[in-house]
């Protein structure tokens, strides 16, 4: 992704050598995706299948991934 | 005595083998305070003996400027760029790619570029036109 568009940018990070870093991101285990920008994250566990990954990963470009979580009813 | 297995380095000379543009790697260190970073230098400093394509630049990232820096905050970390053209038109292209951390996964990711292209494809799937992007250092 990173080599076709220049609004990406892709950090492989070692999730050992920085653990502030993985505290941040919540990282339990790897590998573990996170898709930030649009003023949202989006996480990916695991290693998904190429287009299910895409998939998710462009779902951050979706309106709703910016949104706050609406409050529950009571 | 080599960080790389020789059977590492046989494979990683075949995968870049594949590769038509030089690949610059930017390695990003700085002299106090990195523990991983003389070992990821040694590393790297393995790399170019198994392909006239591959060159290592360091950058330190205490002593130069923020300009060098690729939005590198971390040491070790490494940037990928190819170069691409010759002679005067010789550029270099940022392939956005960095990797914080000790080098081990970066042989990896040179190796097979395409790594998720190993893994199969979902069911329904329609693969007769691959979307994936090669990086350019394997462009024909």
């Amino acid at each position: 992704m990173a080599f076709v568009s220049p609004n990406i940018t892709a950090f492989a990070v070692e999730a050992t050598e920085y653990p502030d870093l993985a505290r941040k991101y919540h990282v339990s285990g790897v590998p573990k995706t996170v898709v930030a920008g649009n003023n949202a994250e989006i996480e990916i566990l695991g290693a998904l299948p190429e287009d299910p990954f895409i998939d998710q990963a462009l779902s951050i470009l979706s309106p709703a991934a910016s949104e706050p979580e609406a409050e529950p009813k009571r | 005595m080599s960080l790389i297995a020789p059977a590492d380095q046989e494979k990683l000379r075949e995968a870049f083998n594949e590769m038509t543009s030089p690949v610059r790697l930017l390695f990003f260190t700085q002299t106090l305070g990195c523990e991983t970073c003389l070992e990821t230098r040694q590393i790297l400093d393995e790399l170019p003996p198994l392909s006239d394509k591959i060159s290592i630049e360091e950058v330190n990232l205490i002593l130069d400027g923020d300009k060098a820096k690729h939005g590198v905050e971390r040491v070790p970390a490494i940037a990928v760029v190819a170069v691409v053209g010759v002679d005067e038109s010789k550029q270099v292209r940022d392939s956005r790619i960095r990797f914080l951390g000790i080098a081990g996964r970066l042989r990896v990711h040179l190796a097979h570029p395409g790594g998720a292209a190993r893994r199969r494809p979902s069911a329904g799937t329609d693969r007769s036109e691959p979307r994936r992007a090669s990086p350019p250092w394997t462009r024909r």
